[in-house]
């Protein structure tokens, strides 16, 4: 575990402004303005968290629904800017908040592979030269000249994931995502993880299976209401994950 | 500045998409965008000559060159705000830099604008109309467009994604500043009471310097050219300024 840390998070916190009643058009938000009766209830979904984590590491994010994991993600990913504290991300990020954001229905497998990849921040010199290796990947075959609207659920997730990680990046980011396609191609997902962890890739994982993490994670960061609640080495953090959910499953 | 350098193949292919399904919707497609501002001229030449009079020599130049200007600008701002609006979903999930969104919407309309100047020429060709070297100096008079309309577009795209009524408001806006722009009128039938709202609507300095060239045969005086880049460079700036201030917020109205 050397040089300056990959994320370096520092007393961040996230707050969503609700409008108590909604207002989404703009003449009835100029009329609430003018008479001075917005109102806004305030939603921290993560409160003063800091966190560091090195090239090679690989984190599992625990917490019950709403505890602010996937918050935490996007304010890791740059998709929301922390309210208050400073993330600091370097290095090339592969943020995997869900499988095929932005893809276009009407278009094909491989137009897709472009436009997804255009999205993601790469050229398009770098996808003509991944282009067999992604197709390869998502085991698609000749599908992958056909529109993705006549594809299953499970295709389109697999293309999805093997578009997001055809490049080594520095941080791989998962939300939940590898509870997608058959058991085979889970298998090649965990092969290709673990050729980024030789590779010094940090994972960072949100899941709700805490089998998931361990097989998958050393470290462990578990979230309540937003707080950081104990970091530490996953088998620990799990296990008192576990009790604690037991228990509040009891009194409740 | 340099995550959008990276993000300049994304561009083009936003671009590339908008054009494609702008001239693949309907049957005649590319003919139809260059068919729609002549018949708009048309009708213009036949209500402006022969009912009501203006008397503007080579009415027909004068008219399509402002109807030019005033779709490339309309349509850019529109199409800003809707491709901001339809993306937003994606920057919930991924870290996308949100100008690319009105940057595309905007370089697509000065393509379509330049395209346009083919039935422009056309016309200058039919109707006689002297053909002078002034209108070497038509790229830079696009390229002022372009950033005026991208400062405007940047400014309003954010407020379409937060509220759902901005776009028909702002349609409602841009058919009075239509009037409010001597695109199809010559400025001298205005009443003096009114000649002041058109004289500081700032989209009728950059509309000039646009069609001065071409009606005119004559580069813009250089106090107007002075006039126009300090318009414009106000309405860059202001755009970009408010768009970073507000696209941090974009993805939690998405």
């Amino acid at each position: 575990m050397s040089g300056a840390p990959l994320i370096h998070l520092d007393g961040v916190s996230l707050c969503y402004r609700l409008a108590k009643q909604r207002i989404p058009s703009l003449k009835e938000y100029a009329i609430h303005w003018m008479r001075g009766s917005l109102k806004h209830e305030k939603l921290w979904a993560v409160r003063d968290v800091s966190v560091e984590v090195r090239r090679g590491e690989s984190v599992g994010i625990i917490g019950r629904n709403g505890a602010g994991k996937s918050t935490l993600l996007k304010v890791i990913s740059g998709v929301l800017k922390p309210t208050e504290g400073t993330a600091r991300v370097t290095g090339r990020i592969a943020p995997i908040l869900e499988l095929g954001t932005g893809f276009d229905f009407e278009l094909t497998g491989v137009e897709n592979i472009y436009l997804n990849a255009l999205l993601l921040g790469h050229s398009r010199a770098e996808v003509d030269e991944q282009l067999d290796g992604i197709v390869d990947f998502s085991g698609l075959g000749e599908f992958i000249h056909s529109p993705i609207r006549n594809y299953s659920t499970g295709m389109v997730a697999r293309l999805g994931f093997s578009i997001a990680t055809a490049w080594v990046p520095d941080l791989l980011i998962l939300d939940e995502v590898l509870a997608v396609g058959d058991t085979r191609f889970l298998d090649r997902c965990v092969r290709r993880l673990e050729r980024f962890e030789a590779a010094g890739t940090a994972i960072l994982m949100v899941s709700h299976t805490p089998s998931a993490i361990l097989e998958n994670c050393e470290r462990c960061l578990w979230l309540d209401q937003g707080r950081l609640v104990a970091d530490g080495p996953a088998e620990e953090v799990l296990e008192r994950y576990g009790d604690f959910s037991h228990s509040s499953q009891v009194s409740a | 500045m340099n995550s959008y350098l990276r993000y300049r193949d994304l561009v083009r292919n936003l671009v590339a998409r908008d054009l494609k399904v702008r001239y693949r919707r309907s049957a005649i497609g590319f003919l139809w965008t260059m068919l729609q501002p002549l018949l708009t001229m048309l009708v213009l030449t036949v209500v402006f000559s022969n009912v009501f009079r203006f008397d503007i020599e080579n009415y027909p130049v004068y008219a399509l060159a402002g109807i030019m200007f005033w779709n490339f600008f309309s349509q850019s701002v529109t199409n800003s705000m809707s491709s901001l609006k339809n993306n937003a979903h994606l920057l919930t999930k991924l870290p996308v830099p949100k100008g690319v969104f009105p940057l595309a919407a905007v370089i697509a309309g000065v393509i379509n604008f330049t395209l346009a100047m083919v039935p422009l020429f056309i016309i200058l060709l039919i109707t006689g109309h002297p053909i002078r070297p002034a209108m070497a100096f038509l790229p830079v008079a696009i390229l002022l467009a372009a950033a005026f309309t991208l400062g405007v577009g940047l400014f309003l795209a954010p407020l379409a994604v937060m509220f759902y009524d901005t776009i028909e408001m702002i349609s409602v806006l841009l058919t009075l500043f239509m009037y409010l722009t001597p695109t199809f009128y010559p400025m001298d039938i205005v009443p003096d009471r009114f000649l002041v709202f058109i004289r500081f609507n700032p989209i009728r300095s950059v509309l000039e310097v646009f069609r001065d060239p071409i009606y005119y045969g004559k580069i813009p005086p250089l106090s107007h050219l002075a006039v126009t880049v300090g318009v414009t460079v106000v309405a860059l700036v202001i755009g970009v300024l408010v768009f970073r201030r507000m696209s941090d917020r974009i993805p939690f109205y998405a």
